[in-house]
């Protein structure tokens, strides 16, 4: 990555604008993709963008300086969810067919929801005067005091969420074991 | 550098075609998909604001963390419930199953 930009940059390309290319063109694949999530005709094909999107938010969370939770992201999300939810594909549904076409109208108000939050949320965001605009971001946040933060500040939320996935797998097991007669 | 609207901008984007999503789907192995859409949306939000405020402690980065290990907890329970209904009812589009219907 260091190495391509410094190729880049050697022949006059400045790093700022390498930067900007390649968030502005992955924050468009992502958008491209989780469009096709989520209009695709078939699930299996839809859980394969999905792949493609979650890939994309970890390059995102890598132009936040969230490396960790960049990892954590493709681990968890590409490495478990998604093989589960290909399995639950693959279980339930018959991947040659076809799904059933839906109505035109729910698309329509679906698309009028959807379309009216995000003129919501757009508007919200650009009447705000972000602070980025003053001031220059704050010192980029280490691994280390994630780790320490984990570990010391927020321990006990910590120690709670390890319960609930806990829970999360025994009764997972529980509901989905077949009852023997 | 990139500035912080364009994150908000594009986590919106991703939550409202999530939103589509959930609306149109008639699978629900695909209602799920687009839940994962939506938390992913989230997540984006509380690392921007973590980045661009700066807190001392890290506490956007922590949360985005625990919204990952709950996202996953939802998706295994909820795709056991997918399993268990497929057993019974031999179908998973939302408006063939009516088993608590009265």
């Amino acid at each position: 990555m260091s190495g391509l930009m410094q190729l880049l940059s050697s022949h006059g390309i400045p790093q700022i604008l390498i930067i900007k290319g390649a968030f502005y063109s992955i924050a468009a694949l992502v958008c491209l993709f989780a469009i096709l999530v989520v209009a695709s005709p078939n699930i299996f094909h839809s859980a394969i963008y999905l792949a493609a999107v979650l890939i994309g938010v970890a390059c995102v969370y890598l132009f936040l300086d969230a490396e960790f939770l960049a990892v954590v992201q493709v681990l968890i999300y590409v490495g478990a969810i998604l093989t589960l939810l290909i399995f639950a594909i693959m279980l339930t549904a018959d991947i040659r067919s076809k799904t059933p076409r839906q109505t035109l109208r729910r698309i329509l108000i679906s698309a009028f929801a959807a379309l009216a939050a995000l003129y919501a949320f757009i508007n919200i965001i650009h009447k705000n005067p972000w602070r980025s605009a003053v001031t220059p971001p704050a010192t980029a946040f280490s691994l280390a005091q994630l780790g320490k933060s984990l570990m010391l500040n927020y321990i006990l939320p910590f120690e709670i969420i390890s319960l609930v996935v806990l829970a999360a797998l025994v009764g997972a097991i529980a509901i989905a074991k077949t009852e023997r007669r | 550098m990139i500035p912080q609207s364009h994150f908000l901008i594009l986590s919106a984007v991703i939550f409202s075609i999530g939103i589509f999503g959930v609306l149109t789907r008639r699978n629900v192995i695909g209602i799920l998909m687009s839940i994962e859409l939506i938390l992913n949306a989230a997540n984006i939000n509380l690392i921007t604001f973590n980045k661009f405020l700066g807190t001392p402690d890290g506490l956007g980065q922590v949360f985005a963390l625990f919204v990952i290990a709950i996202a996953a907890a939802s998706a295994v329970v909820g795709l056991a419930l997918v399993i268990a209904v497929y057993r019974n009812s031999k179908s998973i589009l939302i408006n063939k199953i009516n088993l608590m219907k009265w």
